[in-house]
Formats: structure tokens, C-alpha cells, sequence
């Protein structure tokens, strides 16, 4: 009986797409309660009489169920292309009960067991292979199991499961007497066939870390069915139908049904692409059974005083033996490789290292070389202004006539702009170096002020503005005196600069929250909103000075801010385009 | 009245080595003048002035060099000596005060600032 057009169907095509977690949530309770229902249905076949042929249609009806559970669950959670391996469960499990159904066949219409060998043997057989290739099938879409490693490890357990099914469970029968020889190779196929479920199960076990609900069932299954079966190979004799050995094969049947439903078996683990397979405990505890299986073979054959198997277990520890050296050849070529990789690391960025500290270096005397350049272009302007400021200045001790010292003072205040601007741009290379640094004394900076108001006051009259003091006495600050004096020089010269004829400057200088305040405002020309923010940049110069071609570099601002600052202090600015500007300077006072 | 104080100015510039001369002549200095390093120091041996004005950027020998010598040398310890330089970062003014000058003064320089600070460093 072949399961057909499956009820569920209907909502395959969402869950198949995305097994999301509301999928999974949604979808658990079928898995479980496909295991639920079974687990009470294998409790109810102990119920029934046994030995009897209620019992086993009850048996093959369980089994049945538990194939159409695989079938439809891999219609549901599997799109097309990928169903593959559970296909081959689903035929390979069939296989299974049309062999058992056999025997119900032969019980109730015969009332005799099959004979040895029967149809019902090619059933059962034919659906060892069909279930072991699909859990290879399965491990192999996961990536593992791939690498060299892995599959020494794989054939170094074969030979182990081999070696014990030989000696305990095949070769047995060659020792004891059958009717024909048909019955003795097809008893001696079954535990063959176990052969390749065991290592199945092995693979299973050291398969992917990261394992879902439905890996952990087929996990289960395989494992229940294993055993079963290999407690059957040791008690063949004393086995009877509805003996608690079955248990475990309909509980198989059934976690094989509900693996197959649950929809984590669409992803079956996470991704996994190691390249070497990890020394888990269970993959060192499975290779450490393998190896150990030649000695303990011999020991408890030694103990039970039976014929040691010299001839399997020779051969089987040769091989044994040669494949743990392929795999310790293996492992010493990963680590030496590893050791290469490390050293071409280490020396690549030892490398990396040094040309980083080579380009550090460069960077640093090109810094070097960018002070000196400034610091020698500085030089070579100072020389010649020298010349020019000393001869002007003979010259105007020696001249009388009105209109020549009018002329000469024209060049000397011209060498003193000239002069200004060379210190301003030194200044300003010093400042894009990062490099302001001073000694701090107890600068009283009411003298400053009254110094710096005076010094421009035949300046602000020859323009027929009015220069306003009002200066209290304040606590001293800690600063450098000559920047402090430049900065004040700044903010008052501008302040005139900017201040049409007629016009007022107001300077005033208090103490205000443990602040000296130092306000200066004129009746200028003002600076627009827009401006405001650029002010204090390097080289900026506002619209308006460039239109009324008033002189400057846009130097200024941009040193007083930094002054400024180094002082711990702070600069800022209130202006009314046509109406005129104020400067904030507040630096913190002595206390 | 006894003789002026003789003053040693080195400068390979010659237009500021007269400024220099000049102004130190017309507060009544004597001036010994010499346009490199290596004369300079020879000037002073020779001489025993009361005071050099050294430029810093002198070819054979810098400023910084001859003023090395002279302070090396015990006899010339009452030797007074100012610095003239471009160079005015402050990197530059401490190695010149670090190397022993008793001045230093920052080109361009105002007369009335030379002249001041030559007659404080010989007492007068």
C-alpha cells in the first residue's frame, strides 16, 4: 500500500518556502504529536495477545503509518529537487514492513512462520542500503563528512564495526548447522547490513554541531533500530513476535514518522563548512572503540575461551593501524601547514610593521621639513625688512622737510604691514603644526588692555573715531603676555579697521563668574549671519572687507581664537550687518 | 675720560652690519665690523672687545658656533654678548640664551631697543 495524495498537502507550499520560527512553532505539535500518539500505540501492541495475528497486523499497521508520516512530511517540508534522502527512507522503510507484512501474511493465512530464506528477506535487506545511503545523503548536503580527516575517520569506525560484526555476529553462523546454505548467507547478510546502519549512526553522531529537533530524531531512530537489531543478533534464538525487542523498532518507526514531519529537517544543522572535522568527545570516544576493538576482541575471547579469530582480528588491527597513520600523516601536514601559514602571517606583517614605521618616519621629517621651510622663508623675509625698517628709520631722524617724512612714513608703516603678515604666517604654521605651547605667568591684563587701547588711539583719531576705555581692574590670568598682548592688538586694530569715520569703539574689560570679560564693540560695518560661522577660519576674509577693499590676510580672527583657546578661554561674536560688531573674549581669572 | 667700549659686530649682511655699526656709533660705541663667523671670533682674540653683537645665520661659522668658543675660552668671561637673528621662534631664542648669550634680539630690531640693551649689559 502506497500512500497517495497526501491530506496535508494543502499548506505545503508556505512551510517548504520558509521554515521561519512562526513556521516552526506553528508546525512543532504534528512531530510531537505524531511521537505521542505512537508512543501510545506501542503501548497499547503490548496489550494485545501476543504472539498473536491481531498483533501482528497491529505491527505492520505502526510500521505503515510511520512510512506515509515520512512520505508526507517530506512532501510538506522539502521542496522538489531535495527530497531525495528521505525518499529513500520512505522506500527503504517500506521495505522494512512489506517484509513484515510477509510474515503476517505467512502467520495468518498460513499460520506458520516464512521459510529461510523468503520474500521476506529480500524486503527486509533491500531496506538496510536504502536507509543508510539516505542518511549519507543527508550529511553529505550538510558538508561534512567531506574532508580527507572525515573520511579516514569514517573508514577507520567501518573497519572497527565491521571487525565486531564479523567475529560476534556473521562468522558465528558459519559454525552452526542449517538446512541449506541459502538460510546461513542470509542470515549472515543481516548483520552485514547492520554494518553499514552502525556507521551510519556513527557519522550521525560526530556529524554538525549545530543540530535541530529533526537531526536529533533521525539520530534517535537510527540509533533505536541499530540496537534492536544487534540485540536481536545475539538472542536470534530465544526472539519471539511481540517479544519487548519490538518496542524498540516501532518506536524507531515512529520517531523516523515524526522526524520526517517536524519541519526543522528541511535545514537539519547549521551550516558547517570546517574544512578539518572537530576532535569532539564523541568522534574520540567513537575512533578510540575502533581502534580498541582488535584487543578487546582477543580479550574476551581469551576470557570465554573460545577460537580467537586470529586470521580478523590480524588484518582487521593491520588496517587499523594503517589508517591511524593516515590520519596522524594527515594531521602532522595540517599542523606544518598551519606553522607555514603562521610564519607567512608574522612575516607579512612584521613587514607591514616596518613600512609603517618607515612612512611614520617620512611623515615626521616632512613635518620637519615644512617648519623649516616656513621657519627659513620667515628668515629671509625678516633680513631684508631689517634693512628697510633701520635705513627709513635713519632717515626720518635726519629728514625735515614735511612731505619726504611723509613719504618715508608711508614706507615704514608698509615694512611694518609687511612685517606683521611674515610674523602672522609663522605664527599660523607654528598653529597647524599643533605646536602652541608657552610658559604661563601672571598676566595683568588691565595693563594689557590700557597698553593696547593706547597704542591704537592715534590711529582711531587719524580716522576721526571715537576709542571708548572702560577698564576695571581684574584678577590677573595665567598666559603668555606677548600672545595676550597680539590678541588684544587684534581685536582692537580690527575693530577700528572696520569703523567708518564718525564711528565709536567701546572696549570694556570686567570680571564676570570667576571670568575676566574683555568686550569690544564698534559701529561698523557688521558681518553677515552667514559669515559669522567662517570667521575665525584660516584666511578668511568677509564679503564686505574684500568690496570695501579693506586690507588684511584673514589671519587675525584665526590667531586670536587660537590664543584664545591655549589660554582656556573663549572668543565669540555678536554682529548686526550695517550697525556694527561686538567680540567676547572671556579667559578664566587667577583665584 | 676714558676710551669707549669696543663692540664686535658680526653680520654677513652688509647693509645690516652698517645699520647695526651705525646706531651703536652714534650712542658712542668704537665698532670693530666682520662678515663671517671665523673673523668674528678672530676679532674678538684679537680685540678683547666688551661686547659682540653676533648674527646667528653667518657662514664659516654660526652665531651659535663662535659664541660656543668664546664661552669656552676663560679668559674672554667678562665678554658680553647679544644674538641678532630672523629666526624668532621660541625654539630659536632658547638655544641661544641655552648657549650662553646675555641677548637676543629679533630682526627687525628697533634702534632704540639695541642700543638700550647694549649699554645695560655694559653698565652704563
Amino acid at each position: 500500500v502506497t500512500p497517495k495524495a497526501p491530506p496535508m498537502a494543502s499548506f505545503s507550499p508556505s512551510t517548504q518556502a520558509s521554515p521561519g520560527l512562526t513556521g516552526r512553532v506553528r508546525e512543532a505539535p504534528a512531530a510531537w504529536s505524531f511521537i505521542a500518539v505512537g508512543a501510545v500505540a506501542v503501548g497499547v501492541y503490548f496489550l494485545l495477545p501476543s504472539h498473536s495475528k491481531g498483533q501482528s497486523i497491529y505491527y505492520d499497521v505502526l510500521g505503515l503509518s510511520a512510512v506515509g508520516a515520512v512520505y508526507v512530511g517530506t512532501l510538506r517540508n522539502l521542496p522538489k529537487g531535495e527530497r531525495l534522502a528521505w525518499h529513500l527512507f520512505s522506500v527503504g522503510l517500506l521495505g522494512e514492513v512489506a517484509g513484515d507484512a510477509v510474515w503476517t501474511v505467512y502467520q495468518v493465512q498460513l499460520n506458520r512462520d516464512p521459510p529461510l530464506p523468503s520474500i521476506a528477506d529480500a524486503f527486509y535487506l533491500g531496506g538496510y542500503p536504502l536507509l543508510a545511503a539516505g542518511v549519507f545523503l543527508i550529511l553529505r548536503r550538510l558538508g561534512t563528512q567531506t574532508s580527507r580527516a572525515a573520511v579516514l575517520d569514517t573508514v577507520v569506525i567501518f573497519c572497527g564495526v565491521v571487525l565486531v560484526q564479523w567475529v560476534f555476529f556473521i562468522d558465528p553462523y558459519n559454525h552452526k548447522h542449517f538446512g541449506t546454505e541459502g538460510a546461513r548467507l542470509v542470515s549472515m547478510a543481516y548483520p552485514a547490513m547492520d554494518t553499514l546502519l552502525l556507521v551510519a549512526l556513527a557519522q550521525l553522531l560526530v556529524g554538525p554541531g549545530g543540530r535541530t529537533v529533526a537531526y536529533r530524531m533521525l539520530l534517535a531512530s537510527v540509533g533505536l533500530w541499530v540496537v534492536a537489531d544487534e540485540i536481536y543478533g545475539l538472542n536470534t534464538a530465544s526472539y519471539q513476535g511481540g517479544d519487548w525487542l519490538d518496542a524498540l523498532w516501532l518506536l524507531s518507526y515512529v520517531i523516523w514518522g515524526a522526524a520526517a514531519l517536524e519541519p526543522s529537517m528541511a535545514r537539519m544543522a547549521e551550516p558547517d563548512r570546517r574544512r578539518l572535522p572537530r576532535l569532539t568527545n564523541t568522534r574520540l570516544i567513537l575512533l578510540a572503540a575502533a581502534l580498541l576493538t582488535a584487543p578487546a576482541i582477543l580479550l574476551i575471547e581469551r576470557a570465554r575461551h573460545d577460537s580467537v579469530h586470529s586470521v580478523a582480528v590480524g588484518l582487521g588491527g593491520a588496517a587499523l593501524a594503517c589508517l591511524v597513520l593516515l590520519r596522524l600523516g594527515g594531521l602532522v601536514r595540517a599542523v606544518e601547514k598551519a606553522g607555514r601559514a603562521e610564519r607567512v602571517a608574522r612575516r607579512e606583517s612584521e613587514q607591514a610593521q616596518r613600512l609603517l614605521t618607515y612612512q611614520n618616519e617620512q611623515l615626521l621629517e616632512l613635518d620637519t621639513l615644512k617648519d623649516e621651510f616656513v621657519s627659513s622663508v620667515s628668515h629671509e623675509l625678516r633680513t631684508p625688512l631689517t634693512s628697510i625698517s633701520g635705513y627709513v628709520d635713519l632717515m626720518l631722524e635726519d629728514e625735515h622737510d614735511a612731505q619726504k617724512r611723509g613719504y618715508l612714513g608711508i614706507v615704514e608703516r608698509n615694512a611694518e604691514r609687511l612685517l606683521k603678515l611674515v610674523s602672522d604666517l609663522l605664527f599660523s604654521a607654528q598653529l597647524q603644526g599643533g605646536r602652541l605651547d608657552f610658559e604661563r605667568t601672571e598676566v595683568d591684563l588691565h595693563r594689557l588692555v590700557l597698553q593696547s587701547v593706547e597704542s591704537a588711539r592715534p590711529r582711531a583719531e587719524a580716522a576721526g573715531i571715537e576709542l571708548v576705555l572702560d577698564a576695571q581692574s581684574v584678577p590677573p590670568v595665567a598666559g603668555e603676555p606677548v600672545r595676550l598682548g597680539q590678541l588684544l592688538d587684534n581685536l582692537v586694530s580690527n575693530a577700528i579697521k572696520f569703523t567708518p569715520g564718525g564711528g565709536r569703539v567701546d572696549v570694556h574689560l570686567s570680571l564676570r563668574d570667576g571670568l575676566v570679560r574683555f568686550e569690544i564693540s564698534d559701529t561698523g560695518i557688521g558681518i553677515a549671519e552667514l559669515e559669522r560661522e567662517r570667521l575665525f577660519e584660516r584666511f578668511f576674509r568677509s564679503q564686505t572687507a574684500l568690496d570695501r577693499q579693506i586690507q588684511g590676510t584673514g589671519l587675525g580672527l584665526y590667531i586670536s581664537k587660537a590664543i584664545v583657546e591655549a589660554h582656556g578661554g573663549r572668543i565669540g561674536v555678536h554682529s548686526e550687518p550695517g550697525e556694527g560688531t561686538t567680540f567676547v573674549v572671556e579667559l578664566p581669572a587667577i583665584s | 675720560m676714558s676710551e669707549a667700549p669696543l663692540i664686535v659686530c658680526a653680520d654677513d649682511d652688509e647693509d645690516i652690519l652698517s645699520l647695526v655699526s651705525l646706531r651703536l656709533e652714534r650712542a658712542g660705541f668704537r665698532v670693530v665690523q666682520v662678515v663671517d663667523g671665523e673673523a668674528a671670533l678672530a676679532a674678538v682674540r684679537a680685540e678683547r672687545p666688551a661686547l659682540a653683537v653676533l648674527d646667528v645665520m653667518m657662514p664659516k661659522q654660526t652665531g651659535y658656533e663662535v659664541l660656543a668658543a668664546l664661552r669656552a675660552d676663560p679668559t674672554l668671561a667678562d665678554l658680553k654678548v647679544i644674538l641678532l637673528s630672523a629666526r624668532v621662534q621660541e625654539a630659536d631664542i632658547d638655544r641661544g640664551l641655552e648657549a650662553g648669550a646675555d641677548a637676543y634680539l629679533a630682526k627687525p630690531f628697533k634702534a632704540g631697543d639695541l642700543v638700550a640693551k647694549v649699554q645695560e649689559l655694559l653698565g652704563g
